[in-house]
């Protein structure tokens, strides 16, 4: 756009009070909750009393301990990306092309679907208690003792299990889409199954793989919980380091140093998995889905293997719940079996301060963060101001960094005047507003682009303005967008842990941080039913929204769907 | 004549394009709209006829130029403060409400109280005959009542002024005549200024009290339907609005022209030896059987039997000709290879500036 076309717009806003008055709140907000803390962060970090310099990082890098550190994090990263990949393939293609029926579906889907509404500590919890020194495996059905469940291969186990299911939906909807009438063309024209797997299936899903490996390498980059618990001494990486310089020896600067060294990696897969891959999908969605002809591309003894394998690493998964639960409701696990209700006393009285924090946090927190998810999705979608797409930008920041890096600039910023507010509540309500509430900027973003525009100039023309077509109008239509950005802000506010680690307080304090202070101390029941609990009440507070989604659907989405697109 | 109502004082609208830098969409656009007047803009996609109806509308804002309603200057005036009611080719209904609601809509916004709205949506929904429709959902409707609805929504809180925007192309052909027909007589009755934006030329011969034809953002001619087919400015005028031979011929004297070696007894005032272009509808051109070789015969190169009516092509030299014979009920149809006397109809024929 020329100067003039911003002058113009400028001016539209100028003469929308309501437009204008909305678009500098959420300035203000960004730019106190997202560009203030990263600024002085990076002033912390670069900085040496009042004067610029590089002396931190290169003194950082000079450390063996954390180079040794930035290459471990980079290394588990790749290998869980790799592994995560191919398991979630192995789950999209059971799950698309063996033809299984709805029950084993169900079965794959409850496997894949567990880890992502579970608090962090969960895989790991579940590994110590199967292959820790009295583990359920090593100890009791192997006979070892004394083995170490902690290290490299365990940390990159349990975060493979734990973010796989991002890879498999991911890899599903693209292999879905690939129409088994090209496999089958190919296969009538004389390829051989494998063949024809190697040279159409895979070729197609491949923008898929590049995908699926760069979330699950920006995911187990950033994550905190699973080597805190499971890393050990042996294998230190960069989230665990920074927290440690922080909370343990408080040197803030070093904590800041040693969290921006996570900064390169996890921008540059970042702006690769947005800008490059996130681009190239080569399977087109036609919304024609004809009949499901029974693939033949895939020969039956292979389709059995993919069966079996599949349902061994789901059974596994549910077995790891199976323990976690076990482990909740007995007296000692692996030393006394004896079923107890005293774990689940334990978190309702001494615990009840953190559940009652973490529930009156997330509360807060989702209604702000749909409103907030489904604002600047809007405004980003269908106005055109100065600043738009710096909009776009900031609001993104928080969601692509690592929780660490946001929860120590946080801590930073707001620990002294001019804005105090570490220890209180709303701090944290804040780093989860500005950090999960991307997801309904996307699916507003999503849902809007299928919505025609005349339908606001419609109630444009009838005599209302931007205010109350946003609210008759607009709002109503992307309602979805709005319950499943509060739906994700909801879960993140009972399970995310790597940024608020660092906000929680004498007087705000978590779940996630009550299990990991349960986990240090062995008090390995306490944490087991705590997390229980967060799961059920994520999987309660899921189901209710997929229930108001799915009526939701019916009554508007699907009706603008019919009336909007084609007439 | 009515007062004005709608007035566009040289307008104009440009946008980036990507390959061909700055261009206009709309080019210092000057018209008026009397109060009560149905004005249809017309011409081929692209043309600027649409961005035109959205800056009346004020969707869209002129780069340059004054829009004013009634007397009031709207040029930068939101939307929602211009009294418009538009219709858009999708029709827009609001796919979360009832046909009540999305025809209350506008009275809701007003604040009118409850009974006032369910009377006022009662009298307009049996004004366009969806009465008991009020329950139902947008996407019950056929394409025809949703059509009705939008319209009934459009019209419900008494704009000054209701704007078309192609509201018929989504409809099937017998449907497009029939709504046409009835957006005519609902404007006629409620005596409500209309802008109408189509690209069907029929349609808007059909519907308007005056035309202006849009080509490449501009307005090429301004007048009523008789005006643009008799007497079209442009050769684009004259093929865009019905049938047309555009043919070559000189001046013989100013009360004669000569086309192919055809004389045709033409006061065309203008001076012996020039060359000119007329614009000569089928029906202006009569064919009879005649002998082969003489001098300004034709030969018949294609004929279709319509019915009311039989479309010719005939050579005549160096030039094909369109014609048309309706009486056919009382003479044979000619062959192909049939060799033709060609006779113009003087009346008729338009000489293009």
């Amino acid at each position: 756009m020329a100067s003039r076309g911003f002058a113009s717009e400028g001016r539209r806003v100028l003469r929308d009070p309501v437009l204008l008055g909305v678009i500098v709140v959420l300035w203000l907000l960004l730019a106190l909750f997202v560009l203030y803390p990263l600024t002085v962060l990076l002033v912390r970090a670069f900085s040496d009393e009042g004067r610029l310099t590089l002396e931190p990082l290169l003194g950082s890098l000079g450390d063996a301990g954390h180079r040794a550190a930035f290459f471990n994090s980079l290394i588990l990263a790749a290998t869980v990306g790799v592994l995560g990949t191919l398991l979630g393939f192995l789950f999209a293609l059971t799950a698309t092309r063996t033809g299984l029926g709805r029950r084993w579906l169900t079965l794959l889907d409850a496997a894949a679907l567990l880890p992502l509404v579970s608090p962090p500590f969960t895989t790991s919890i579940a590994i110590i208690f199967s292959f820790g020194p009295r583990g359920f495996i090593s100890h009791h059905l192997l006979g070892f003792d004394n083995v170490s469940a902690y290290g490299f291969v365990s940390t990159a186990l349990a975060e493979t299990l734990t973010y796989f299911p991002f890879a498999y939906l991911t890899l599903r909807p693209i292999i879905a889409a690939i129409d088994p009438n090209l496999e089958e063309m190919a296969f009538s024209l004389g390829g051989s199954r494998w063949r024809i797997f190697r040279t159409v299936t895979v070729p197609l899903a491949i923008p898929g793989f590049a995908n699926a490996f760069l979330l699950l390498f920006a995911a187990s980059l950033a994550d905190f919980a699973t080597p805190l618990i499971l890393a050990g001494n042996s294998f230190p990486v960069l989230p665990t380091q920074a927290y440690l310089q922080i909370t343990g020896m408080f040197d803030f600067k070093g904590g800041a140093v040693l969290s921006l060294m996570l900064l390169v990696p996890a921008a540059v897969v970042y702006l690769l998995q947005r800008y490059w891959v996130g681009r190239r999908t080569y399977v087109t969605v036609t919304g024609k889905v004809g009949q499901r002809s029974r693939t033949r591309a895939i020969a039956p003894w292979a389709s059995a293997a993919l069966v079996v394998a599949t349902v061994m690493v789901a059974v596994s998964i549910l077995y790891f719940y199976a323990l976690l639960v076990f482990a909740s409701a007995v007296v000692a696990f692996g030393a006394n079996n004896s079923f107890t209700w005293h774990h689940y006393a334990v978190i309702f009285t001494e615990g009840v301060p953190a559940i009652r924090d973490t529930l009156i946090i997330a509360l807060i927190g989702m209604p702000l963060g749909g409103l907030y998810g489904v604002l600047v999705g809007y405004l980003i979608a269908r106005r055109r101001f100065p600043g738009r797409q710096a909009m776009e930008i900031v609001s993104m920041i928080n969601y692509a960094l690592p929780g660490t890096i946001v929860g120590i600039a946080y801590l930073i910023a707001f620990n002294d005047p001019p804005i105090a507010l570490t220890g209180g509540a709303m701090i944290i309500v804040a780093c989860y507003v500005f950090r999960y509430s991307p997801t309904g900027i996307r699916a507003t973003v999503a849902l809007l682009s299928q919505i025609d525009r005349s339908l606001e100039e419609a109630s444009s023309s009838l005599g209302a303005g931007s205010g109350e077509t946003f609210r008759r109008v607009t709002l109503p239509l992307i309602a979805p967008a709005f319950f499943a950005g509060l739906g994700v802000v909801f879960i993140r506010s009972m399970t995310a842990i790597s940024a608020t680690i660092f906000l929680v307080s004498l007087s705000w304090t978590l779940i996630t941080v009550r299990i990991l202070e349960n986990m240090t101390e062995m008090a390995l029941g306490p944490a087991a039913a705590f997390s229980v609990f967060v799961i059920v009440v994520v999987f309660a507070v899921v189901s209710v929204l997929s229930a108001i989604l799915a009526r939701l659907r019916t009554a508007t989405a699907g009706a603008a769907a019919r009336s909007l697109l084609g007439g | 004549m009515a007062p004005i109502s709608i007035r566009l004082d040289r307008v104009s609208k440009r946008f980036d394009h990507t390959v061909k830098g700055e261009v206009y969409a709309v080019r210092e656009v000057s018209l008026s709209v009397a109060e009560g007047e149905l004005l249809t803009l017309l011409g081929p996609s692209g043309c600027g006829k649409s961005t035109t109806l959205r800056m009346i509308a004020g969707f869209e804002e002129p780069d340059e130029g004054m829009i004013s309603i009634d007397g009031r200057d709207v040029t930068h005036v939101l939307p929602n403060q211009r009294g418009i009611g538009f219709m858009f080719q999708n029709y827009a209904l609001f796919p979360h409400l009832s046909v009540f609601e999305n025809v209350a809509y506008g009275l809701r916004v007003q604040g009118k109280p409850a009974a006032e709205i369910a009377r006022a949506v009662g009298e307009v929904l049996e004004l366009v005959g969806l009465a008991n429709y009020e329950r139902q959902q947008p996407h019950q409707l056929s394409g025809g009542e949703q059509q009705r609805v939008a319209l009934a929504r459009a019209v419900v809180f008494q704009p000054k002024v209701l704007l078309f925007d192609e509201p018929l192309s989504n409809l099937d052909a017998k449907l497009r005549v029939e709504m046409r027909e009835e957006i005519r007589s609902l404007q006629k009755r409620v005596g409500i200024t209309t802008v109408y934006v189509t690209h069907d030329q029929e349609e808007a011969m059909a519907i308007s009290d005056r035309i202006a034809v849009m080509e490449r953002g501009e307005v090429v001619q301004d007048g009523t339907a008789q005006d643009l087919y008799y007497r079209p400015a442009s050769e684009f005028v004259a093929r865009f609005i019905g049938r047309t031979n555009i043919v070559p011929a000189r001046v013989l004297s100013p009360t004669e022209v000569e086309v192919e070696g055809v004389r045709i007894a033409f006061s065309s005032g203008l001076a012996a030896g020039q060359a000119v272009r007329l614009v000569v509808r089928p029906e202006m051109i009569d064919l009879h059987p005649a002998a082969a070789g003489s001098s300004g015969v034709a030969e018949i190169t294609h004929h279709t039997f319509l019915g009311e009516k039989t479309d010719y092509q005939a050579k005549l030299g160096a030039l094909s000709l369109q014609a048309t014979a309706s009486d056919h009920y009382r003479k044979p149809v000619l062959d192909i290879g049939q060799p033709v006397a060609v006779r113009f109809h003087a009346q008729g024929i338009h000489v293009l500036k």
